[in-house]
């Protein structure tokens, strides 16, 4: 069983300024109430390559995932980590995230793509960013009768928490925005 | 109806770290808008930072998978292969 979702949204700030907020999405002390399913997050590996200048970093995420009881007793643990590869190409100005559990993984695969890329129309304005999010249940017979209940609270449980990170984005983006402006803090 | 669960024990399990991440978090992020949007990108930053954060999550990350990822200590970076 596989379910997938697409998301687009158009971000009315330039693409620099849409990425840098994106680093800053999950560690900004002042986004931890809306993000409150996001527990920890930690840097496990970075690399510049000098002659590309291509960014790679590799960044493990905490989520708190509390589900039914049920769901708790299978799993023993209602925290699941992550791990987030990110690649920016600062040249044709394309950052490339994908984030995919690596714990419960026998159970459940949820695999998270975003492209942040400049606008087609409003290149220097604006900032396109597509994601798509793919959930697999593991074909576990004891699981199976439960398996549909798990994918849609999986389900439901992303796009409410992408909903959340879009508006922690427009947040930091305007905030950068004034401190660009010479408002600064 | 049980006992009292331990509410969020592991969930910190790199807290000890907060300090020395946030350091480094905040060097990174100068770094990405000041420098590496503009086309400096041929010099790593915010070593120091990164090299006590890095060495504190060697000390308290537990997980088995997130430890495989931590980039090793020595710094050798040979990525430019310069055959001649």
């Amino acid at each position: 069983m596989v379910k997938a979702y697409t998301q687009e949204h158009v971000y009315k700030h330039p693409w620099e300024r849409v990425t840098s907020a994106s680093w800053r999405k999950f560690t900004d002390p002042e986004n931890k109430r809306i993000l409150s399913h996001i527990l920890d997050v930690d840097t496990l590996n970075h690399r510049l390559d000098p002659l590309s200048g291509n960014l790679y970093t590799t960044r493990a995420i905490t989520v708190h995932a509390p589900g039914p009881w049920f769901l708790r007793r299978i799993l023993g643990q209602d925290i699941c980590h992550c791990v987030e590869s990110a690649v920016v190409d600062p040249r044709s100005r394309s950052m490339q995230v994908t984030t995919r559990n690596v714990s419960l993984e026998r159970f459940v695969e949820v695999e998270e793509r975003s492209w942040y890329e400049p606008h087609r129309e409003e290149p220097e304005r604006w900032t396109v960013c597509r994601q798509e999010t793919s959930i697999r249940i593991k074909p576990l017979s004891a699981l199976a009768s439960m398996a549909e209940k798990v994918e849609q609270r999986c389900a439901e449980r992303f796009l409410q928490n992408s909903a959340k990170g879009r508006e922690v984005m427009e947040r930091i983006c305007k905030y950068l925005e004034s401190e660009a402006n010479g408002i600064s803090l | 109806m049980g006992g009292m669960k331990k509410e969020k024990s592991s969930s910190t399990s790199t807290s000890p770290c907060a300090h020395l991440r946030s350091d480094y978090q905040r060097c990174f992020n100068r770094w990405y808008s000041e420098k590496f949007l503009k086309g400096e990108w041929e010099k790593e930053e915010c070593v120091s930072e990164w090299d006590k954060y890095r060495a504190c999550l060697a000390q308290h990350l537990k997980d088995d998978h997130l430890i495989r990822l931590l980039q090793p200590e020595s710094h050798s970076d040979i990525s430019v292969n310069d055959s001649q």
